[in-house]
């Protein structure tokens, strides 16, 4: 469980000071796909890099995490790096945001992950980077492509296998999809669903499309201006929003799904 | 009615490098775009789209065909095409590339107003930037920030729309331009191109998502792998398509609520010369080995497809 009380995020640029998170409690499950909703700017990506304690130079964060009770806050950077990033919690971003970096294989990349964060000797990185590409659909001889010889929908897979690689036991997923198109991106959320659930961890999707969250998370969080205003499963949240902000954002989509250019 | 863009058989290969063959963006394709109307371009990463708006924007020149803008060739140099290019607004893909990285918000929006040879002072667009800013719900409290950093992923599109429009160009290109948008900012913003359009001007609209095509756009055409599979009007090929590939878009758009549809399973790589959609086709037959042409096949509808009786429409 993915426990969260109180978290505060202030980002501070030159004079101007910005509080992204404003006291967010929430709970996640390990067992659920939880989707979190929101207006553009409303935290959903401030509240996962804080998750994952990745913030930029200048930003402070305050409040309490709880990671499987484990205390997150008080872990130092090293700690961070060799038991929590990658191997407890992960990451997927939005395609041209995952740092592949163009010089190196992919098979080099995912292995590098491996050696770093689980030990592994160079071989047997090796080999573990070709099964996973295998599990997220690619062939392993991809192991030796490098990242621009891939299409976005490919790339997507490539960085999932990355996250994947250290067993961790939630994948946080930043607009996984959004530089996708719809059919790309069906495949590649019945993928992040099914290997999840195959692989028991808890899968977090932020996305601003709130069909998209529908049609895949059993619960749904919805962020509005740094907090949570409304949180709940899927369905209920749906028939009976418990904010007003929640039905604005509905509506809204429902309103698209019928407009028409005239 | 005056033609604002106009294509003539353009093609395009991207030029192989050190060993690697060279890539076919678009097969030769003809369409043009009058003025007042719009016309979205659909279809998967990849198909080709942003290639088209560069061709049209004369930021690459096509290894094959003609593009005219307002007239002019685009890419040539010379005074006309770049009274040409201003008429235009730009609105990039991927915003996190499209923002000069060290000026303000406001800066940001202002300066297409400021480039060499304008007579428009600082004051002024100054003033028409925070309007615009105003209208694509960037906040006052975000105007001093550094536009390249510093912003989340939608305000940083919101941005870069905002510059594409305080021009008040005659044909705004918009490369997804609410992709990163939740559902409330998104139907603002919609109502802001509806607003455009309502007034004469020309949008071109590159998306993969039918349905906000349909809310902003009276035609489209969609594009497979650098070619036109099927045209027509937006609503048609929402409720009516013709080309499988078209309905496989429609499909799978999620809809609220509703199960995620499985996309159709891809059943090996498509050869070179067949028909674009052959991989993944459920109605596939031996004669779509070869690329079938794009036909009429109704009143204002194109569609490239070998189906004797392609699905008839309903309704
Ligand atoms: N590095 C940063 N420095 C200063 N302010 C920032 C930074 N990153 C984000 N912000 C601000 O923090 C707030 C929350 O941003 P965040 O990126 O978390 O929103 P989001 O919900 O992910 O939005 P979107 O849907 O547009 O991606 C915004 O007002 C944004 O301007
Ligand atoms: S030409 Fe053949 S493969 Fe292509 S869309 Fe039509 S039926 Fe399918
Ligand atoms: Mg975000």
């Amino acid at each position: 469980m993915i426990a969260v009380e109180g978290l505060r995020l202030d980002y501070r640029t030159g004079i101007r000071r910005v509080r992204a998170l404003d006291g967010v409690d929430l709970v996640l499950r390990r067992a659920a796909t939880t989707a979190i909703v929101g207006e553009s700017g409303s935290g959903k990506s401030s509240l996962v890099t804080a998750l994952l304690r990745l913030l930029p130079p200048g930003a402070s964060l305050s409040g309490k995490i709880t990671v499987e009770g484990r205390n997150i806050m008080s872990l130092s950077e090293k700690e961070l790096s060799a038991s929590y990033r990658w191997t407890t919690v992960s990451l997927v971003l939005q395609g041209a945001m995952n740092a592949f970096t163009p010089v190196l294989t992919l098979g080099r990349q995912i292995a590098e992950v491996l050696e770093v964060h689980r030990r592994l000797s160079r071989t047997e990185a090796m080999g573990k980077a070709a099964a996973l590409l295998e599990e997220t659909g690619l062939p392993r001889s991809w192991t030796a492509r490098y990242p621009h010889e891939l299409s976005g929908g490919q790339k997507q897979r490539a960085a999932i296998a990355m996250a994947l690689a250290c067993d961790p036991l939630y994948l946080l997923a930043d607009e996984p999809t959004t530089a996708l198109d719809v059919i790309t991106q069906a495949e590649i959320v019945t993928l992040l669903k099914g290997l999840t659930r195959w692989r028991g961890l808890g899968l977090v999707l932020v996305t601003h499309d709130l069909a998209l969250a529908s049609a895949v998370a059993d619960r749904l969080v919805v962020l509005q201006a740094g907090r949570v205003v409304d949180e709940g499963p899927t369905e209920r949240l749906l028939d009976a929003p418990g904010h007003g902000h929640t039905t604005s954002l509905l509506e809204a989509l429902k309103t698209l799904e019928a407009s028409d250019h005239d | 009615m005056t033609e604002i863009v106009r294509l003539d058989g353009v093609g395009h290969l991207f030029a192989g490098r050190g060993g690697i063959a060279p890539s076919r963006a678009l097969h030769p394709l003809s369409f043009s775009l009058h003025e007042s109307r719009s016309l979205a371009l659909v279809g998967e990463s990849g198909s080709g789209k942003t290639t088209l708006l560069r061709l049209i924007l004369g930021l690459e020149e096509p290894t094959e065909g003609t593009v005219s803008l307002f007239g002019a060739d685009p890419a040539a140099p010379g005074e006309e095409a770049l009274r040409a290019r201003r008429r235009c607004g730009y609105v990039p893909q991927d915003p996190f590339g499209g923002l000069p990285p060290t000026l303000s918000v406001l800066d940001a929006a202002a300066e297409p107003l400021l480039l060499p040879g304008s007579d428009i002072d600082g004051a002024l667009a100054r003033r028409q930037a925070r309007e615009l800013l105003r209208l694509c719900l960037l906040e006052e409290s975000l105007w001093a920030a550094r536009a390249g950093m510093s912003l989340s992923g939608g305000q940083r599109q919101r941005v870069c729309l905002a510059r594409a429009l305080v021009t008040d160009p005659d044909l705004l290109l918009a490369d997804e331009p609410t992709s990163m948008q939740d559902s409330q900012t998104r139907r603002r913003l919609v109502e802001l191109l509806q607003a455009r359009s309502a007034r004469g001007k020309t949008l071109l609209f590159v998306t993969h998502d039918l349905v906000l095509a349909r809310a902003v756009t009276e035609r489209a055409v969609v594009l497979l792998r650098g070619r036109i599979v099927e045209e027509g009007p937006t609503e048609d090929l929402l409720s009516r398509a013709i080309h499988p590939y078209t309905r496989a878009l429609a499909a799978a758009l999620p809809r609220l609520g509703q199960p995620l549809a499985a996309p159709p399973p891809a059943l090996g790589p498509a050869p070179p010369g067949s028909c674009p959609f052959v991989d993944r086709c459920p109605h596939r037959m031996p004669a779509c080995a070869s690329a079938p042409p794009l036909r009429s096949v109704a009143e204002g509808r194109r569609a490239a497809c070998w189906q004797e009786a392609p699905q008839k429409p309903t309704g």
